[in-house]
């Protein structure tokens, strides 16, 4: 009986961990990233099965007119302008699909507040093709991001 | 004998307590998706971080930080006020035609842009794009009688108005991340042609401009270039100049691409913007539609020189998410409205004058009315 209710431990506890377990395909897009415009950088991390990107260090980090740490102050929602910019989440929901691409999420352009539809792809496994758009890809922009690492 | 199966509540309930701990564990991290506070992570870890490829480059970006959006799709309609226009004596081969005036009531028409990227990558940057603007004339005698004019010129004006109708291309090449070069190139045709009755494409009307330029910081373009251009009416060759700009609050910038357009901008926020500022705009306009007009302006290689300098301001702001309205009025100043005659297709080249003192044939007169243009636009992420 022992040996049974073990297993059956063991078991739900393994289904469990192998939803959240690092090593899926989609993992690959874990890390640190600096989009092209060098003025952010952005990490990204798995929440359930999504993964989520947020912001984690500005080249200008404070507000030069009031020298305090940047806010979303261009958020159209009024009530969310007070929120640090640093740890901002400015990917969502992003899903793996298969071939190096993730799609179903949105990227949010801080500067001037607008959300767009996005889809990710890795053209190698330090670079990533991020496509922002209106409605249809076509309609779009492409940024390519670069995986950052601890300098030795 | 002990049934191994019989139900055990105590495995059971420790089962559902494992499932239990691990879903709300799940469940706490899907809810996520809210902005998390930052005050208690620690950021500093990632200053001293470098490109994971240690052969990357950095590139700079076509864009500044503050600049207007580049608009996709633009739909707009452009209205001039009544003013005079004046033609000159017309002589073919055969006939003169002396000189007449009418009064323009109006002149307006539709103005369609689409810009698309096709390569959007960090060391590269391609758009194409295509354009059809239009501008009609509503016209009557000086008297305020209807037209009643013997000159061709006038009679293919009201008939058939004028029409711009090409294609473009932009290519932002990046060379390191501070300097850069921009190519800019079109191709149009420009007359008095009809939508449903295209000119030939041997009167195709190419302009381009390479600049060479550098963006010291997130703030600041500038660069200096070379333009072949008609936006005088004729044919130039021209040094260009480009400066954009945003000053450190994010309020008050510039652009410049001068001679062709300059604003200053005051950035109410990045969703409400005002310019002031002029463009100028012109073409050479092939003469070619044979309707109304009773001399056969297709065969007289005829092309009016059209260019004209607009005084303006401009409210440019978000209706709802990507769809932005443009609003503009302000003064339209002839800059030149003459006729050359381009035997066998030639170009004329006077270089303001310098390498040729060509006469036109046709020298004309335009007032300069008020203007006022709107236009619905899908702006770029």
């Amino acid at each position: 009986m022992k040996k049974l209710t073990l297993f059956l431990m063991g078991l739900a506890l393994c289904m469990q961990a192998f939803a959240i377990m690092p090593g899926d395909d989609g993992d690959r897009l874990l890390g640190v990233w600096e989009p092209s415009n060098g003025r952010a950088r952005v990490k990204v991390e798995k929440i359930g099965s999504k993964y989520y990107g947020k912001i984690v260090w500005l080249k200008e980090p404070n507000d030069p007119k009031s020298g305090l740490p940047k806010t979303d102050m261009n958020n159209p929602d009024a009530n969310l302008r007070n929120v640090p910019l640093k740890g901002y989440r400015m990917l969502k929901d992003f899903v793996y699909q298969e071939n190096n691409q993730w799609s179903e999420g949105t990227i949010y352009d801080p500067l001037n507040g607008s959300t767009y539809s996005c889809t990710i792809k890795m053209t190698d496994p330090n670079t990533l093709d991020i496509r922002g758009y209106i409605g249809v890809s076509a309609f779009g922009r492409t940024d390519v991001w670069k995986r950052l690492a601890v300098k030795k | 004998m002990n049934n191994p199966f019989k139900p055990c509540w105590k495995t059971i309930l420790l089962i559902l307590g494992c499932w239990a701990i691990a879903f709300v564990s799940q469940a706490q991290n899907t809810d996520s998706t809210k902005q998390e506070s930052s005050s208690d992570e620690d950021f500093s870890m990632y200053d001293n971080v470098g490109f994971a490829d240690e052969g990357a480059r950095r590139y700079c970006s076509p864009k500044i930080e503050g600049l207007s959006p580049a608009k996709l799709i633009s739909v707009g309609y452009d209205f001039q006020a009544g003013y005079g226009l004046g033609v000159d004596t017309f002589t073919n081969y055969t006939n003169t035609w002396e000189p007449d005036s009418a009064r323009v009531l109006n002149s307006r028409g539709l103005r369609l842009g689409f810009n698309i990227p096709v390569i959007s990558r960090t060391n590269l940057v391609w758009q194409m794009g295509a354009n059809y603007w239009e501008q009609r004339y509503f016209m009557e005698d000086p008297d305020g009688s209807e037209l009643k004019t013997a000159q061709n010129l006038l009679q293919t004006l009201s008939e058939n108005g004028l029409r711009t109708l090409g294609v473009s291309t932009t290519v932002f090449k990046p060379l390191d991340d501070k300097r850069f070069l921009l190519f800019q190139g079109s191709a149009d045709l420009n007359g008095d042609f009809s939508p449903l009755g295209l000119m030939p494409l041997k009167y195709l009307k190419y302009s381009a401009a390479l600049v060479y330029g550098l963006r010291p910081n997130e703030k600041k373009q500038w660069g200096l270039g070379l333009a072949r251009t008609y936006r005088v009416g004729e044919l130039n060759y021209i040094p260009v100049f480009l400066f954009n700009w945003t000053d450190p609050a994010n309020k008050w910038g510039t652009e410049i691409l001068f001679p062709a357009r300059a604003h200053v901008r005051y950035t109410i926020n990045p969703r409400n913007m005002l310019f002031g500022g002029f463009e100028l705009e012109g073409q050479s306009y092939r003469l070619w539609n044979t309707n109304g007009t009773p001399v056969k302006f297709r065969d007289e290689d005829l092309e009016i020189r059209r260019g004209e300098i607009r005084l303006r301001a401009l409210y440019e702001f978000s209706l709802k998410d990507f769809v932005w309205l443009s609003v503009q009025a302000g003064y339209r100043i002839n800059y030149r409205y003459e006729v050359d005659r381009l035997v066998d297709g030639q170009e004329i080249y006077r270089a303001f004058g310098l390498l040729s003192d060509a006469p036109y044939v046709m020298e004309n007169r335009l007032g300069n009315p008020l203007y006022f243009q709107i236009s619905l636009n899908l702006v770029s992420p």
